[in-house]
């Protein structure tokens, strides 16, 4: 089976995500069924599946037109990064594909969640090609490919775009698959040998030069990785977007002036904060035959930043005046939701088409420091004890997503299997609530007192209800847990600090793209990025790297579902919900290719369909 | 006519005004129930702490009945998502807001008297610095410091040896208040030691050679105590606005306890849908606020030597 | 005068700088790591380290500090590594790497909204607490004063979030006769600022419109008692004239410098109201910056506001012993 792939949204920015969205689990759900290709309705979309044959989807569909305004609604002060190798937010990853910026490859548009996980051309001829056992990968650019102003885009471009990741000091924030993938010799602490463009010497430019080669016509790009790479080409989906070198202005590349669009869209006007607004509107010199991916329907885009979020349901709700043709960034809140739905999967009759339920990029769980919290039936019994039920209605009920069993979510595809937490793994099945006389004869297993636990959360009033919830179900255990908020903002950056870092607390993570080598690793090795259990288990490692290192897709599912499963026997994480979301767009907005042209999930990043919406 | 002390004057005053005397009971019968909360809610069966899963809906979570979950068991509602009662969290979040807003009163007063005091009776440099000193900490964005300062200062007390939790919690807001609070009384009292130093009593005990301490404390303080009352008695009410106000931006105690403030900043999100939220805290809070404020305007009324009544 | 003038001068510079610093030096107790939040995934401790070094949060406080205050008086470069640095003139309050502007920059974009939100609320609240506090004195002791004062004191008494979700709640969500709040400049579209605006504006004027509806009511009352008016009113003027020139006149001294300070404080950012309305100014700006730890700017809008407070306050002084002759100068 497929699966929709998912990105895990920019640390800091979920953060602040929490901060705001009161409830950062707030979102809904289409069906309770773990089934991905279910969770965003029965599609019947036309088989753009044919994956790699990418023109068709869209245009066989007879009701879109072109026109319009389509605005879309934030809560957010501006967008964290607009600069291509920074953006590593799913929601603005898709926008910004659908309208200003091309990739090499992109995701299939299509409400079928299988169907969009695959990809397609973009700006490369085809799929790339791998050779030297996926170690090397070259990609054709298409012939007329543009950026606004005329100017060729060429193979130098995205070079230099890929170059500026290693910038670590000035391009921060974004992917950086780049340093670890491409062949280039790093320093003993693990850096790069390569400091980026701004000041790279000769010699330095020579060892990037080396990894990354251009072809004669400036027309193919070669790329040397340090390991093989059979998914390199959905690699090349997270900031491996062309910059000409001549407009980089580095720290405030795309903020101090719009940055240069090679999309059907240019920014026409960009001004940030409560009341801000950017307006995107065509791009003369971008034209349909050098870009058949792309069906830009609406004339022209208007962001509307800095807007409260229950003000935003609100007009969303009521869709008058420009709020017709208006999506919403994010989901909607728990309190509106019996508003619009009568069920998870069903719309109440007058928002039909216009509201969705489906799974959003993230597997959310509580981290249990495994350097705090050493004793393996000690973490048992927390995981025991805890009321999953009560957290999932604190949190929105079904609407906000299913109880998970792992790290890995259903909408990865192959790389899911149960793991069977809750009915085998520790010896008797676990009710949704806890089981707190089972975690008290665990307890009692360990050898040692039931421990004093702090638990970490971002200081927001659903997580704080949910806190008192994780506080009190395992107090009935006999545990002692004491509440440590942190201001939403400081959220990952207080908990990835040791010393300030509690003994378990709430995280969430989506995969990069669909394989879940982009979920075990940043989770559970030390240098992975996201560790915040801080495991750091050789033999785990070890098996890690075996799987990385497989080339055969389905001994490497199977690889991941072991891990996964190995991780939750480890308890070094108690999952809790495979998040779900609840989209709704305004009544005068239709989708080229969803149900009756109504509004679906795109599965790759559990986002908006911004490149297939029209305006009616 | 046998003469009355000022004392009883006041007294006889404030019984004849009869706004005063129902915000009295009213205050009288907050505190009562404050203080006796926890055992008015368990001869109720409530508890603010109790999840009632079974409450609430799968629709966002929701309460299932109507108005925000009223049932005779519930009579004010249900907690949107968790189901603990609203009437047994509105009967312990009266008594955290009312210890919250007396402890910083009581500790408003004492600094800014003592300072007030010291510095009118001084003059000279020590009053010139303490002066400044007030200048500076209202010129600071009350409200900013506090928002940005809370995670750390918290801890900060923990370290000290708080207890974590809402012990830390609320001494910060206390402490927060009531520093940012204490130089609006400081510039009251200074200005009244500087009229009464100059007056004969004060200068009789000089010249008797009595020591600077006593005759600040038992001289000047006496005479003191009539526009202190006043400015407690209006504080108090401004300290459990306050309250309500940093529980909105995001500074209070935490779940599962509350306080009026936090009720209403919890209610926020959900006011559009089940209006109950904001109304019921809402009210509470408003009648306790204006009872202290009238009681406070009927005794500066009574206070008041030019009274005209 | 002249030296009481420049005795006051030389104190608010002092009192300044003993406000940036105490800023500054508070603000670095806060939590989290600021260097952590500049960098995403595979966040190794050299990257950490780098962005450490070019925020400059490598530096001692102290270091800090000076680099903070020199960019107030001479500008200064941030990120001298890229290609294009950015360079922050004087005054320089600093650079938010959370939104890549120049604090300064930031606080001018929100402060007209801050600033017509303070001067509207301003305008009514003292109309109508000037003409209510003149009736109240007039019908002194009956229940028009009562009934006035009454009101006014449940109008304070209300935390201004709940005045505000009141509003919103029956004004927009319920009867709608309001459209949601979205803030437009005024010279934009002037109707809409107004339906903006006029909640607000209400919600702020009922804060104040208590306090100063008795500062007028008693300065009215008092002057009543002078001589001088009891001379114009045996002169047998006509009781507006009285009212209006002479009682009034008199009494507007406090009120003045009482609004003073107040329109300053607004002026620094109404933090709950502008969240409330979703009104883009200062106050929401802070609220923000604080939510997003983005540390220049929470200190940028710090030093503004209680800039704007000391610089009010000497105003006020000065005004106040220059209309005042009683107040000593010596």
């Amino acid at each position: 089976m497929g699966g929709s792939t998912t990105r895990w949204s920019r640390i800091a920015s979920l953060g602040a995500a929490v901060a705001l969205v009161v409830g950062a689990c707030g979102g809904s759900a289409a069906t309770s069924a773990p089934s991905a290709s279910t969770a965003t309705g029965a599609s019947t979309a036309p088989s753009a599946a044919a994956a790699s044959t990418a023109p068709s989807a869209a245009a066989a569909t007879p009701g879109p037109k072109s026109g319009g305004t389509v605005y879309l609604l934030t809560q957010a002060q501006q967008f964290d990064q607009i600069d291509p190798q920074r953006a590593y937010t799913g929601e603005d990853m898709a926008f910004f594909q659908a309208t200003i910026y091309r990739s090499l490859e992109a995701y299939v548009i299509s409400p079928d969640n299988n169907a969009a996980s695959k990809l397609t051309p973009d700006l490369a001829t085809d799929l790339g090609t791998p050779s030297n056992d996926a170690k090397t990968w070259t990609f054709t650019l298409r012939d007329g490919v543009t950026f606004q102003d005329g100017s060729p885009i060429t193979c130098a471009d995205i070079k230099y775009g890929v170059s500026r990741t290693f910038a670590t000091d000035v391009i921060t924030g974004g992917p950086t698959y780049a340093i670890q993938y491409l062949d280039i010799p790093t320093n003993k602490d693990g850096s790069s040998q390569y400091p980026g463009p701004y000041k790279a010497t000769a010699a330095q430019q020579a060892l990037f030069d080396k990894a990354v080669t251009c072809s004669a016509d400036n027309k193919t790009i070669t790329f040397n990785l340090n390991q093989s790479r059979s998914d390199f080409n959905y690699t090349v989906t997270l900031g491996f977007s062309p910059v000409p070198k001549a407009a980089d202005t580095g720290e405030n590349y795309g903020v101090a002036k719009p940055p240069v669009a090679s999309g059907p869209y240019e920014v026409q006007s960009y001004q940030t904060g409560n009341g801000g607004k950017m307006i995107l509107v065509r791009n003369p010199n971008w034209n349909q035959a050098s870009d058949p991916y792309r069906h830009p329907y609406p004339d022209q885009w208007e962001v509307d930043f800095g807007l409260d979020p229950q003000v935003m349901d609100q007009r969303m709700i009521q869709s008058t005046g420009n709020d017709q043709t208006a999506l919403m960034y994010g989901g909607l809140q728990p309190q509106d939701l019996a508003t619009v739905f009568t069920d998870p999967s069903t719309p109440q009759a007058q928002y039909a088409g216009r509201v969705v339920n489906g799974y959003d990029p993230y597997a959310r769980y509580i981290w249990i420091n495994v350097k705090k919290v050493p004793n393996q039936k000690i973490r048992e019994a927390m995981a025991v004890a805890l009321d999953r039920a009560s957290y999932r209605k604190i949190a929105g009920g079904e609407f906000v997503g299913d109880l998970g069993d792992g790290v890995i979510k259903p909408n990865l595809g192959m790389d899911y299997a149960p793991t069977n937490m809750w009915t085998t793994m520790f010896g008797q099945a676990i009710p949704d609530g806890g089981d707190p006389n089972f975690a008290k004869q665990l307890i009692s297993q360990s050898g040692v007192a039931a421990p004093t636990l702090t638990f970490n959360y971002a200081d927001t009033p659903t997580y704080g209800k949910i806190a008192a919830s994780v506080q009190s179900s395992l107090q009935a255990a006999g545990f002692t847990v004491n509440l440590a908020p942190i201001p939403p903002g400081n959220y990952y950056s207080t908990v990835f600090d040791p010393k300030k870092a509690g003994d378990f607390g709430i995280a969430g993570w989506g995969a990069d793209w669909p394989n879940a080598s982009t979920v075990i690793p940043p989770l559970f090795t030390m240098n992975g990025g996201f560790d915040l259990s801080q495991v750091d288990d050789s033999t785990f490692n070890a098996a890690v790297n075996a799987a990385n290192a497989e080339t055969d897709r389905a001994t490497q599912a199977k690889d991941w579902q072991a891990l996964n499963t190995q991780a939750m026997q480890n308890v070094w994480a108690i999952p809790t919900l495979f998040g779900k979301a609840s989209l709704i767009m305004g009544s005068g907005l239709g989708t080229g290719t969803g149900p009756n042209g109504g509004l679906y999930i795109w599965g790759p990043y559990g986002s908006n369909p911004y490149g297939d919406v029209y305006v009616k | 006519m046998v003469g009355r002390s000022l004392r009883e004057i006041i007294w006889a005053r404030l019984r004849r005004d009869r706004v005063a005397m129902i915000c009295l009971v009213i205050l009288i019968a907050y505190y009562t129930i404050g203080i006796l909360g926890p055992v008015v809610a368990s001869l109720a069966g409530i508890s603010p702490y109790t999840l009632h899963p079974d409450l609430i809906s799968d629709m966002g979570g929701k309460p299932i009945a109507a108005y925000g979950g009223i049932s005779p068991a519930h009579p004010l509602g249900v907690e949107w998502g968790t189901g603990r009662d609203i009437a047994a969290q509105l009967l312990f979040g009266l008594r955290i807001s009312l210890v919250i807003s007396t402890a910083a009163t009581f500790l408003t007063v004492v600094l800014g008297v003592v300072i007030g005091i010291v510095a009118g009776y001084s003059r000279g440099l020590t009053d010139n610095l303490l002066g400044r000193l007030m200048d500076l900490i209202l010129a600071f964005p009350f409200l900013l410091i506090v928002l940005s300062l809370s995670g750390v200062l918290t801890q900060r007390l923990t370290e000290l040896g708080v207890p974590e939790g809402n012990a830390s919690r609320i001494l910060y807001l206390v402490l927060v208040m009531s520093f940012f609070g204490w130089p609006y009384l400081a510039r009251i009292v200074r200005g009244q030691v500087l009229s009464l130093r100059e007056r004969e009593f004060v200068e009789a005990s000089v010249a008797m050679g009595a020591g600077r301490r006593r005759i600040l404390f038992t001289e000047i303080l006496p005479n003191l105590w009539a526009p202190i009352l006043v400015y407690a008695t209006l504080t108090l009410p401004n300290y459990i606005g306050l309250e309500a106000a940093l529980s909105f931006l995001g500074v209070g105690v935490l779940p599962p306890d509350v306080t009026f403030g936090s009720m209403l900043a919890n209610s926020v999100t959900y006011f559009n849908v089940v209006p109950t939220y904001l109304f019921i805290p809402g009210t509470a809070l408003v009648i306790l606020v204006v009872s202290f404020n009238l009681l406070g305007d009927s005794l500066r009324d009574a206070l008041d030597p030019k009274g005209v009544h | 005068m002249v030296a009481y003038t420049v005795r006051r001068l030389i104190l608010m510079v002092a009192l300044l700088f003993a406000l940036t610093a105490a800023v500054f030096f508070l603000f670095t107790l806060l939590p989290g790591d600021p260097a952590r939040l500049t960098c995403a995934k595979a966040c190794s401790p050299a990257i950490i380290e780098a962005n450490r070094h070019r925020l400059g949060y490598d530096q001692p406080v102290l270091v800090q500090y000076g680099q903070f205050l020199g960019g107030i008086f001479f500008g200064r470069t941030f990120s001298s590594d890229s290609p294009q640095p950015i360079v922050c003139n004087a005054p320089c309050l600093g650079y938010s790497y959370t939104r890549h502007q120049q604090v300064l920059t930031l606080i001018l974009n929100a402060a007209p909204v801050t600033f017509w939100l303070a001067v509207g609320a301003f305008l009514v609240w003292i109309s109508i607490s000037i003409v209510l506090g003149i009736f109240a004195a007039l019908n002194h002791g009956h229940w028009p004063d009562r009934l006035v004062m009454g009101i006014s004191l449940v109008g304070y008494s209300m935390p201004s979030f709940f005045i505000g979700l009141i509003l919103i709640f029956f004004v927009v969500l319920r009867w709608n006769w309001l459209p949601f709040p979205s803030y437009v400049s005024p010279f934009d579209n002037p109707l809409r600022f107004l339906q903006t605006m006029i909640l607000p504006w209400i919600v702020l004027a009922f804060l104040n419109t208590a306090f100063y509806m008795r500062l007028t009511r008693n300065q009215v009352l008092e002057t009543f008692h002078e001589d001088y008016v009891r001379t114009a009113r045996a002169k047998g003027l006509p009781e507006r004239t009285v009212v209006v020139k002479h009682a009034l006149r008199a009494g507007l001294t406090p009120l003045v410098t009482a609004a003073g300070m107040d329109l300053a404080a607004l002026l620094g950012g109404a933090v709950i109201t502008e969240s409330i309305f979703s009104l883009p100014g200062i106050g929401s700006l802070a609220v923000n910056s604080v939510l997003q730890s983005d540390l220049p700017l929470i200190t940028g809008i710090t030093l503004f506001s209680s800039t704007l407070i000391i610089f009010a306050n000497l105003v006020v002084d000065l005004l106040y012993a220059f209309l005042d002759p009683r107040v000593t100068i010596a």
